[in-house]
């Protein structure tokens, strides 16, 4: 992967970029809902927060009043803590609420914040048209990719070893079934509360980056359905609750809408992708993932004559 | 005797359902109480109030001479109290011996991140107790009721209770398998002094086991003593045969 881009064309590596952000988007997401059960369908709000707060921080030109601008050193943490902060402000009481009730109202958050952005101080915030011209990290598609590579494996491999521990088993617990592991002596909210906030700081540190890259916010684009439906499905094609799965969600996903593209128009690529989706929820509620782990357990049971446990 | 938990003036309403009404009882140190009522006279409402799933509308529960009322279910089970639940309730995707394991787990994020829980052969030996010898690496649906309700036993017992709130435990099983559990908890109680209280439609099981009953209809305590006298008591036999 990390001679890759000297083979391929530069569409493809920026397609590659792409695919990377939205895998970090779709681990963040899995690190909360695939974990917990807890299905956000706000997650463009942490996203989208510590988005804005790096490139409102970081921006120099155009109409807005002069401000003090910062460099990317400092606004990208600054713009993870704010995800941190507010995802903890605003998600963690609305787990007083569970199931569909959660998501929708996570799913206001990342409205309201919408609104808020259009309608408060549009001379800071951009209003509808959002923040052009954005100072970059790197520049170029190849640094970018790189960039993203590591960002990648950074998170994925920080979540893997949570997963792989024993906090990840409690969290796979309270997924399954949140009372008895409570009537376990465990304290649910302790170990939820701990995923929100992996969750929240790798969507801030995916958000912060992804918006340097690309240079550019806006509303429309931040917090849309589309995106936070991109997220959501690549998670569970790639298979909730298993870290690894939705980063192959992520890419299939990236690189099925790119080559969708010339057959299906608009919206029909939408219809497309959310048609895979339904069917493995369906069919292979683990995704990809699950299906690997079926056809490896199977070599495994026959190796072994199916007892694992002695 | 001292009071090991006591449940002061319990009421508890759904709506205008009055489930339980001013319940005082309680279990004395190293005795089993049975807790016996037709059906929906609230007994699973007085087991989930002392759990904590939901606050009661009034009264005081206590455990140990300690208010447990307004504590979080994890806190009291961290002080000795355990549960089974009257439809077993394992964590579908797991393994029984894993499912067990949870019980034993840390409450913290750093002991957990630590290896946290119990070691295989400790969980092993807690399920050999219960008698789920050679089906460690089962899947709950591949189980018997009788397996899954000494998998619902272990995972209480794992916790290091005190005392356990058996809720309907000989419900759909054999009676050879009534016979195997009902010898085991006496084991349990005569060897590590553990309390119960049992829940049973099945008072044939229920007689040998417990100490002293406590029945209750319409959420309303009508009756208490050994065994013999309440089977007798003309209040408990208008409740049941109305």
């Amino acid at each position: 992967m990390c001679v890759l881009p000297l083979f391929i064309p530069l569409s493809i590596t920026r397609l590659l970029v792409m695919a990377a952000y939205l895998a970090i988007f779709a681990m963040s997401w899995d690190m909360m809902s695939g974990y917990t059960g807890y299905v956000s369908f706000g997650h463009p709000f942490l996203i989208g927060l510590a988005a804005y707060v790096s490139a409102f921080l970081s921006h120099q030109e155009g109409f807005q009043p002069a401000h003090l601008v910062l460099p990317l050193y400092i606004t990208i943490p600054l713009g993870i803590a704010a995800a941190v902060g507010g995802g903890m402000l605003f998600f963690l009481p609305s787990m007083r609420v569970r199931g569909p009730y959660f998501s929708l109202v996570s799913l206001a958050f990342m409205e309201i914040l919408h609104r808020l952005i259009i309608a408060i101080r549009p001379e800071y915030t951009g209003g509808d048209r959002g923040l052009p011209a954005l100072p970059a990290v790197v520049t170029g598609a190849v640094p970018n990719y790189y960039l993203s590579l590591g960002l990648m494996f950074t998170v994925a491999i920080g979540l893997w070893y949570v997963s792989r521990s024993n906090v990840g088993n409690v969290l796979n617990a309270i997924r399954m079934d949140e009372d008895v592991v409570e009537a376990s002596g465990i304290s649910t909210y302790r170990f939820k509360r701990f995923a929100f906030l992996l969750s929240a700081v790798t969507a801030g540190l995916g958000g912060a980056f992804y918006t340097h890259y690309l240079q550019s916010i806006s509303p429309r684009r931040a917090f849309s359905a589309t995106f936070l439906l991109d997220i959501i499905i690549a998670a569970v094609i790639g298979g909730m609750g298993t870290i690894t799965g939705p980063i192959f969600g992520g890419y299939f996903l990236t690189f099925i809408l790119e080559y969708l593209r010339p057959y299906l128009f608009g919206q029909w690529r939408l219809f497309a992708y959310a048609l895979v989706a339904i069917f493995i929820v369906i069919y292979r509620p683990k995704g990809f993932y699950g299906i690997v782990q079926d056809i490896r357990s199977w070599f495994q049971r026959r190796r072994t004559g199916g007892e694992v446990y002695g | 005797m001292a009071k090991l938990l006591e449940v002061q003036g319990l009421t508890k309403k759904f709506g205008g359902l009055v489930a339980v009404n001013d319940l005082s009882f309680h279990v004395e140190e190293g005795e089993v109480l049975g807790l016996m009522g037709p059906n929906g006279s609230g007994k699973t409402t007085v087991f989930n109030t002392i759990m904590g799933d939901y606050p009661p509308d009034s009264g005081k529960i206590f455990f140990r001479g300690e208010e447990i009322t307004k504590l979080p279910t994890y806190q009291r089970v961290k002080m000795g109290i355990a549960r089974t639940y009257q439809v077993p309730r394992p964590f579908r995707e797991l393994p029984i011996i894993e499912d067990i394991r949870v019980g034993t787990m840390p409450d913290s994020i750093v002991g957990n991140f630590r290896g946290g829980g119990a070691r295989l052969k400790e969980v092993s030996k807690i399920a050999e107790d219960v008698g789920l010898g050679g089906r460690f690496s089962m899947y709950p649906h591949e189980l018997t009721m009788g397996d899954l309700r000494r998998v619902e036993l272990a995972k209480a017992l794992a916790t290091n209770p005190r005392i356990v709130l058996l809720d309907e435990i000989f419900a759909g099983l054999t009676v050879a398998e009534i016979e195997e559990i009902d010898k085991l908890l006496r084991r349990k109680r005569e060897q590590e002094g553990l309390d119960f209280i049992v829940v049973s439609h099945d008072l044939k099981a229920l007689a040998p086991l417990v100490d002293r009953v406590v029945v209750i209809h319409f959420g309303q305590f009508i009756a208490e003593g050994p065994f013999d006298q309440i089977v007798n008591d003309e209040k408990v036999k208008e409740a049941y045969f109305g």
